[in-house]
């Protein structure tokens, strides 16, 4: 217990003499692990879209915004006829602007602008008896003349999934890369930790301190400059969210977007922390190794 | 307790600091090696805390042989060997008390036991009234009795010194020496390494002689020189 005390009284001494080396690294840190930390909570919110998706199974056909009246309702009776399906909407050009009317609530006044020229499509929104129905359905709407283009949530979903992976994979490849920068900015630490030692250690040897004794220190030195880079970065990853969600609500207030609770926080940070922990644990590793002799 | 066998030391693949040195010392003897600068005296006292390792032959110390030895078990190894420089090697940001006790602290003694150890040694060196003074504040002989105290504070079974008066007037050398034959009627055996010719003279201790890294001369209560 008394050993545990003094290693960390060592770590922090040096980390308080080498302020400035070791706040570069935290950041370095940080910032890689607020590219985690931001590929985390954009898992969070598709997973939410996804599941969101999966409740309202729904196909929306876009009509021609050229069809007559005559030739939508022909194309309705046609749909409801079609076997496997159960409910048919129809949402005219007018009805449309209405719903998203409704949609911007206050902020609707932008919209009366294309109350002139509405561009939105009328459209039928088709409700199956199951989801298994949905392919055939598709493929008898995508026959109908008027009917533009066919939407339906697992297309949707499909989209989710791929803009989700595109957005991980960048994020994750970016890790990767800070990552690597964040092991080596803390392998410099605390090799400067270690030249600013280097009498130190030198006689803590010739008096029979053991290698683990001189080199511990030092790799807590790395895992706490990890930790408190996955504190930085989490702080990041926070504060960006709570930017991004705000602006979304403003201007796309339709767009659901998950709010943090402290469970999913944690788990966040918990992750990040054990991240951070290991990039500071791999890069005074490194150091020691190289620079320790050990 | 030492034995070294035959040992020779090659730097850079030509220049030989030590070339076949045979030596063998009993428990609680008091040597003084001699010789010129560069004649290999401080790679004898290297080989025998394994700072150094023989290019051939060997060293046996406390009944290991020190070229076999295995990396972990050096330091424990050390813990029964103190040893003092010329340079003294304390550390400046450390006071008295805190440069002696630091040998304690890192094999992990209890506070109580190096509290008594500590005021035990410093006592013995005359400084306990200094224990609180940083090595800026000690003279040369002070900081270098404070080194033979943090050597002395594990009772080593084996005390080396490289040139303890190296850097001090006549008569505080004396002052060192007196206090290394202290520890030798510990029981403690030494080995130093000198050129302080009065002393190592007024003393008659064993005096082994190295000249271009062969052993000269070994002989009971010597002289500096012949």
């Amino acid at each position: 217990m008394r050993l545990i005390g003094y290693m960390f009284s060592q770590a922090f001494r040096s980390i308080w003499r080498n302020k400035l080396s070791s706040f570069l690294s935290a950041l370095t840190t940080g910032f890689a692990l607020f590219l985690l930390g931001t590929s985390f909570l954009v898992s969070i919110n598709l997973g939410f879209m996804y599941q969101m998706a999966e409740t309202q199974m729904e196909i929306q056909a876009y009509m021609n915004k050229e069809a007559t009246y005559s030739e939508l309702a022909s194309a309705a009776t046609q749909i409801r006829e079609m076997p496997g399906v159960s409910e048919v909407k129809f949402v005219s050009k007018e009805d449309a602007l209405e719903e998203l009317r409704e949609m911007f609530k206050d902020k609707a006044s932008v919209l009366d602008s294309l109350e002139e020229d509405n561009p939105l499509p009328p459209s039928v929104r088709i409700k199956t008896v199951g989801a298994e129905e949905i392919p055939g359905v598709v493929e008898a709407l995508k026959s109908i003349d008027v009917v533009d283009d066919v939407m339906y949530q697992e297309e949707v979903s499909k989209r989710l999934v791929q803009v989700g992976k595109a957005v991980q994979y960048l994020s994750l490849g970016g890790m990767l890369v800070v990552g690597l920068v964040s092991v080596m900015v803390i392998a410099n630490s605390i090799r400067l930790a270690i030249d600013a030692r280097r009498q130190e250690i030198g006689i803590m040897k010739l008096v029979g301190a053991t290698d683990g004794f001189v080199l511990m220190p030092f790799l807590f030195e790395g895992i706490f400059l990890g930790f408190l880079g996955s504190a930085l970065g989490t702080g990041f990853a926070l504060g960006a969210y709570n930017w991004v969600a705000g602006k979304i609500a403003e201007f796309i207030p339709f767009m659901p977007i998950v709010g943090l609770d402290s469970r999913s926080i944690w788990d966040m940070f918990g992750i990040m922390a054990l991240t951070g922990v290991m990039v500071g644990l791999t890069g005074s590793a490194f150091s020691v190794r190289r620079h320790l002799r050990v | 307790m030492i034995s070294v066998r035959n040992v020779s030391k090659v730097y850079n693949g030509s220049v030989k600091a030590l070339d076949s040195v045979s030596l063998h010392i009993e428990k609680g003897e008091f040597v003084f090696v001699v010789g010129a600068s560069g004649a290999g005296k401080s790679t004898l006292i290297k080989m025998m805390y394994r700072e150094e390792t023989p290019s051939s032959g060997q060293v046996f110390v406390l009944g290991k042989d020190l070229s076999r030895i295995r990396r972990r078990e050096v330091p424990y190894l050390r813990r029964r060997i103190g040893v003092v420089f010329q340079d003294f090697k304390l550390l400046e940001e450390k006071n008295a008390w805190e440069n002696v006790s630091f040998a304690l602290e890192v094999t992990g003694t209890p506070r109580r036991e190096i509290n008594r150890r500590v005021s035990q040694v410093l006592n013995l060196v005359g400084l306990l009234d200094r224990r609180d003074a940083f090595p800026s504040e000690l003279s040369g002989g002070e900081q270098q009795r404070i080194a033979i105290a943090r050597a002395l504070v594990r009772n080593p079974d084996i005390l080396l010194a490289d040139e303890p008066s190296g850097n001090l007037d006549p008569k505080t050398s004396m002052e060192i020496f007196n206090l290394l034959e202290r520890a030798s009627l510990y029981g403690t055996t030494l080995v130093v390494a000198t050129h302080a010719q009065d002393i190592v003279n007024k003393l008659r201790k064993r005096v082994v002689e190295l000249r271009d890294g062969t052993l000269v001369r070994d002989e009971r209560r010597g002289a500096y020189n012949y």
